[in-house]
């Protein structure tokens, strides 16, 4: 397997990574396993000691993780989300049960979560694999400054105020850049959903 | 740029959820509406994709030796095991059919709390069953019977209620599937199951919340 260290994996990756949980699925493959476990398992390993677990700890939880992705290899779906979406989807859960070092929301006046729901719900919107091909053509072209604040917020769990503190900046230029960044993940794609 | 831009869907809350830094008892309740709304699963979707790619680019720790072999051994003595799970799952069965048809989040979560402690009667036409999900926050599910209702209450703090299925409606408004109606220590209200069939509501209530002027809003969105 040959895939560069440190940047997002392309769409040839991808599809690897898929095929090697089918093989994991469908006839319990080891060296599928062991191949998803090298490019994953250090990953998960340096994403857990970001968020603050020790080494020992953070080996222990990225194991814990990949255990998982091999027992629930047959609800892998690669039409729903990418395998890497995926082995976060198991990470996250974890660190939930690990630490439950959690927070209670801080909440704005036009809180989207209280809107009443839309009766005219949008029937044609994007697939799930489409939608993961734009939102990552979008990442790619956003302001590092933009990024950054995305990946602070969504990766690292820092809440708007921890982030402000962080990089040093007025906290309504947090919370303006990460909404913008986010509308446009999703503004482009809903240019990119008409027919 | 002279498109007019799109309503921002990013909330706090979706991040927070994302990353796995929200108490679980709002984590549910997220995780809860996203089951059964496009616009907020669809926002979800985008921050797990987002998180996705970030752990791509995350720098690589050296496992440790032999971390592969540990964790093949870890999985040959999990798959003698894999028996207990069934069988818990088969004692939580009985009079829980309704709860088989709550999304999925939350299904799991209810049927555990159902094997564990049961739903309790707290009036006529009302049943309430309490979560297990959070230290701090209380988590509940409420059964309401069509034309039942709640007696009159106030809030000792702010509550969150997610209907799940069938509708209720108070003083305010009336709240279908997907909505969230938000009380607070100044709310005194009546709520009454709709009529046509039991109401299931996922209420989380937290003395704690920073509230800023939400009330307000909730009720011109409620108008």
């Amino acid at each position: 397997m040959r895939l560069s260290d440190e940047t997002s994996a392309n769409s040839s990756d991808r599809q690897l990574f898929a095929g090697l949980m089918a093989a994991i699925a469908d006839r319990q493959c080891r060296d599928s396993f062991a191949q998803l476990f090298e490019y994953f398992a250090p990953r998960l390993k340096g994403y857990m000691q970001q968020l603050g677990a020790d080494p020992g700890e953070a080996e222990e939880l990225a194991q814990e993780v990949m255990i998982t992705v091999w027992r629930k290899a047959g609800q892998f779906d690669p039409a729903k989300a990418s395998v890497s979406t995926w082995i976060f989807r198991i990470a996250r859960n974890r660190r939930i049960d690990a630490h439950r070092r959690t927070r209670k929301p801080e909440l704005d006046p036009d809180e989207p979560m209280l809107r009443p729901a839309d009766p005219e719900q949008p029937d044609a919107t994007l697939s799930r694999a489409q939608l993961e091909d734009t939102v990552r053509t979008q990442l790619a072209t956003l302001p590092p400054e933009q990024l950054e604040l995305l990946k602070a917020a969504f990766y690292q769990g820092l809440s708007h105020s921890e982030i402000a503190k962080a990089f040093d900046l007025p906290l309504g230029t947090v919370k303006s850049r990460i909404r913008l960044a986010f509308a446009r993940l999703r503004g482009q794609l809903e240019d990119g959903a008409g027919p | 740029m002279s498109l007019p831009a799109p309503a921002p869907a990013y909330s706090p809350l979706y991040s927070a959820y994302v990353s796995g830094s929200l108490d679980p008892a709002f984590a549910l309740l997220v995780e809860t509406q996203a089951a059964l709304r496009q616009d907020v699963r669809e926002a979800l979707e985008i921050g797990d994709i987002v998180a996705g790619v970030q752990l791509e680019a995350t720098a690589p720790v050296a496992m440790g030796q032999g971390a592969l072999d540990r964790t093949l051994s870890a999985i040959d003595l999990l798959e003698d095991k894999v028996g207990d799970s069934r069988s818990a799952a088969a004692n939580a069965s009985g009079a829980l059919d309704e709860l088989l048809t709550l999304p999925e989040p939350l299904r799991e979560t209810a049927l555990m709390a159902a094997g564990e402690k049961g739903w309790s009667y707290t009036g006529p036409g009302l049943r309430r069953l309490r979560l297990n999900v959070s230290d701090t926050v209380e988590a509940e599910l409420h059964r309401i019977e069509p034309g039942a209702a709640v007696p009159r209450h106030t809030h000792e703090a702010t509550e969150f209620t997610l209907v799940i299925q069938g509708g209720f409606s108070d003083e305010t408004g009336s709240f279908g599937p997907g909505d969230i109606a938000v009380k607070g220590p100044e709310d005194t209200h009546t709520p009454v199951g709709d009529e046509d069939g039991v109401c299931i509501v996922l209420a989380v209530r937290d003395g704690g919340l920073r509230f800023k002027g939400l009330l307000g809003v909730v009720q011109r969105f409620l108008g």
